[in-house]
């Protein structure tokens, strides 16, 4: 029985982020396969267009001392976490793991999974670009892709068609589009649904199998039409950096001494998760889903313009300000992280010359929220005393 | 003990290389990281002056290590996090404070300048660095090449081709930013010493499976960075020619530059600048010595490496440089290519079993009493799960040791505990060889 309001189907998806295992295996009970995937880089379409569900690893929250016996304390809390999941056993049903090659910290959380949590024989590394502008980048990627390709078709025992492909990148395209029909909410003067809300709805698209979603997110999206929320109150704040799937962190934003309002963020477990397409139609589908990825707002460990070493991010970033208008910017990273506080520093002197006032938030599983409320209050008073009138 | 004939020559160039970047007229000034490939630079002219990332900031800290701090801190104060690689922080810090120093003491008001950045991008801070760089100069111009290593890499077929593209681009990218003709004969040229120095050094390295090993680990961090600096000259691979030759003479007469060795260690990490010299005195005075490290054979040294899983640190015979086939643009690229996804640090640095095979080829191959573990805290490259997974391996064979250090960032070190493990590392040698097992 679908859920019946919005708020309901807001809720299925917020239970499906709490308890992600209890989802995947409900796909599995159905038949399903399942691959957990570490990072955003994977094309999940090869996976779907074979028949199998990728899902994202997310994480717990929690302190994971274990971890700290593979990987050395100075990598990022979401890189442990990830590990720990695997070492604690958590994702044992999935019947393989994927990543691309990403961050280091990321790629030796893959590599506890692969040494010591039982996924030796059911893995894959896809090798991917680590700068995402350079010219051959396309052509390795669509190397690297039908390699993948083989080695799924040999998992799946079945090939993956043409049309397989075209239908899957059918339905992930449908998936990024509804998501972005429902962010450009948050430009509305009265938007009818929460930048908390809407994180959690992102989150769960990962995890979720997108069939399913995209009937979700079409009831949704067709529920909120039209509709009109509560005017948005206080400091209109931007959230941008890395991964964050602690949605809780976000509700924060709205929860604090004074007024505020989370209208976007720019994070590989929200808006640069979805804010691109595959080409459709095309006669080369792996030529198509790397020229796709291509065009993703980089991840700072892969964003450098040959010629210039500009951070093509950036111009997202900006872009975002414009449409989102916020008042505030929250810079959100995990503690350790490298390439995240280097563009950080970066940004830091654009919002400043856009008046725009900014706080990091380095999130680490050790830090309480309550410390983060504290930094965020304090950057909610200081945008309110630099506005007009404050 | 035996002292180096080649040593100030070694001194001179390091040194000579960096007064040029600093003082010479004129010519073309290129900053980045030491770990790309860096003869297509001179496909642009013999007056191309190089400034190395990674070797810049060590010998910076060595040379002036307050100077150094005063680095770091004003990095730090200028928004870089205190995570970060603390090379990237000491040469951003230089032009903070727009001030540089090198080897020789100088150390300079007003920062120089490059006309643009020929870099690499593995780690995800590589390329972060030189884009900080860049931007806090205004925007100088910059190519990164990202060298997707790691585990063989150099026989991948698609690997070799995805990084040959971006240099033969890079080569295009040179020529229009500088508005200089390119030469292929200049660059041939470049990359064969290239080619020959990484692999003299390979040579040079493996002699100290000889025992007693001719050099000890101070040296051989003080005898490569002129391969760092800049390897692509006539003048470097006469150098590294000079030095095998002496380095197989001491081997013919059982000499050594120090012939005191009990224990042989066999050593994984980066050159830590505050902790090294300490840490080594108590090995010394113990009779133990560094023959082999993953940072002094990898960094600039190449070797037969991987036959499928298996690695061996047996060098290559030089012979095999001069009969490479370099009548291309394209060719000489592939051969450099190859040859740098070949280094031996990169093979670890995306692939947790290249680096353990390393270790274990390592510990065999240089006879090993001993294996100590230093990774930097500020490297992620350098703190793979490798090393912890070697403490697991090695459990039951030889004794291994672990304590945490820092390129450069003293406050990162914890030196009177690192010295306590050096000590009991030594005594669990001591012990080992009184069961009569070393």
């Amino acid at each position: 029985m679908p859920p019946k309001t919005a708020r309901a189907i807001i809720e299925y998806f917020r239970g499906v982020t709490e308890d992600p295992h209890a989802y995947a295996r409900s796909l599995q009970q159905k038949g399903q396969r399942v691959a957990g995937y570490m990072c955003t880089h994977v094309p999940e379409e090869v996976l779907y267009a074979a028949g199998i569900v990728p899902v994202r690893i997310i994480t717990a929250h929690t302190p994971q001392a274990i971890s700290r016996s593979y990987i050395h304390e100075t990598y990022c809390s979401f890189s442990h976490d990830c590990a720990y999941q695997g070492l604690e056993h958590k994702y044992d049903y999935l019947d393989l793991v994927v990543t691309a090659s990403s961050c280091i910290h990321m790629s030796e959380a893959f590599n506890v999974w692969v040494r010591f949590a039982g996924f030796q024989t059911k893995s894959y590394l896809i090798p991917y670009p680590h700068i995402m502008q350079t010219k051959p980048a396309r052509g390795f990627m669509v190397e690297s892709f039908a390699e993948f390709k083989q080695f799924i078709e040999s998992f799946a025992g079945r090939a993956i068609t043409d049309a397989d492909l075209e239908a899957a990148i059918g339905v992930y395209n449908r998936n990024r589009r509804l998501l972005k029909q429902l962010w450009d909410l948050l430009k509305l003067e009265r938007p009818p649904i929460s930048g908390p809300d809407l994180a959690t709805v992102t989150l769960a698209a990962q995890v979720m199998d997108k069939a399913e979603c995209n009937r979700l997110l079409e009831q949704l999206v067709h529920k909120l039409a039209g509709k009109q929320g509560r005017a948005p109150a206080g400091v209109r704040v931007m959230a941008t950096g890395g991964a964050c799937d602690h949605t809780g962190v976000l509700d924060l934003i709205e929860r604090l001494s004074y007024p505020a309002t989370l209208v976007f963020v720019d994070s590989c477990t929200a808006a640069r998760y979805f804010w691109f397409e595959v080409p459709e139609g095309r006669p080369d589908k792996l030529d198509a889903i790397a020229e796709g990825y291509l065009s993703r707002i980089p991840c700072p460990a892969k964003d450098v313009v040959p010629g210039t070493g500009e951070k093509e991010r950036f111009r997202f970033v900006q872009q975002f300000i414009e449409e989102y208008r916020p008042d505030a910017v929250v810079c959100l990273y995990q503690r350790f992280c490298s390439p995240q506080p280097m563009d950080v520093v970066a940004l830091k002197p654009i919002l400043e010359k856009l008046g725009i006032p900014s706080t990091d938030l380095e999130l680490d599983t050790t830090i309480p929220l309550a410390q983060f409320g504290t930094q965020l209050e304090a950057l909610l008073e200081i945008t309110q005393r630099m506005a007009p009138g404050g | 003990m035996y002292q180096l004939k080649v040593w100030g020559a070694f001194k001179d160039y390091q040194k000579n290389r960096y007064r040029d970047y600093l003082f010479a007229p004129g010519g073309l000034r290129v900053t980045g990281s030491t770990w790309s490939v860096l003869s297509p630079l001179k496909g642009l002219g013999e007056d191309v002056y190089i400034l190395g990332g990674e070797p810049h900031s060590a010998s910076a800290a060595g040379t002036l290590p307050e100077e150094g701090r005063l680095d770091l801190a004003a990095a730090e104060s200028a928004g870089l996090g205190f995570h970060s690689c603390s090379y990237l922080k000491l040469f951003v810090g230089e032009i903070v404070r727009d001030r540089i120093a090198i080897t020789d003491g100088t150390n300079k008001e007003g920062y120089v300048r490059p006309d643009l950045v020929w870099t690499t991008h593995l780690c995800t801070q590589h390329s972060k660095w030189y884009q900080e760089v860049s931007r806090r100069l205004g925007g100088v111009p910059m190519y990164a090449i990202d060298m997707i290593g790691g585990g063989n890499a150099e026989k991948d077929a698609k690997i070799v081709k995805y990084v040959s593209d971006q240099l033969d681009e890079g080569i295009r990218w040179l020529e229009r930013v500088t508005g200089r003709e390119f030469s292929d004969e200049r660059f041939a040229r470049a990359a064969r010493n290239e080619i020959k120095v990484l692999v003299l050094w390979g040579n040079i390295c493996a002699l100290n499976m000889h025992a007693p090993a001719p050099l000890d680990e101070r040296r051989l961090i003080a005898l490569f960075p002129p391969a760092m600096v800049d390897r692509t000259t006539d003048e470097c691979v006469r150098l590294y020619e000079s030095l095998l030759a002496e380095v197989k003479q001491m081997v013919a007469a059982n000499e050594s530059v120090v012939p005191e060795q009990r224990f042989r260690v066999v050593y994984f990490g980066l050159a830590h600048t505050y902790g090294h010299p300490e840490t080594s005195r108590i090995l010394r005075d113990a009779g133990a010595e560094i023959v082999a490290s993953i940072y002094t054979f990898g960094t600039t040294g190449n070797f037969k490496g991987f036959t499928g899983k298996t690695w061996s640190w047996q060098p290559i015979d030089p012979a095999w440089v001069d009969g490479l086939d370099l009548s291309t643009r394209r060719k000489t690229i592939e051969a450099l290519a190859k040859i740098v996804l070949g280094w031996p640090t990169w093979q670890g640095v995306r692939s947790y079993w290249a680096i353990e095979e390393m270790a274990k080829a390592m510990v065999a191959e240089y006879k090993a009493d001993g294996l100590l573990l230093a990774p930097t805290r500020s490297c992620e490259t350098d703190f793979r799960n490798g090393y912890i997974a070697m403490q697991r391996i090695f459990r039951d064979s030889i004794p291994t040791a672990e304590y945490d250090t820092d390129q450069v960032d003293v406050r990162k070190m914890d030196l009177p505990g690192s010295k306590r493990k050096t000590e009991l590392f030594v005594q669990l040698m001591e012990a080992r060889q009184r069961r009569g097992q070393g």
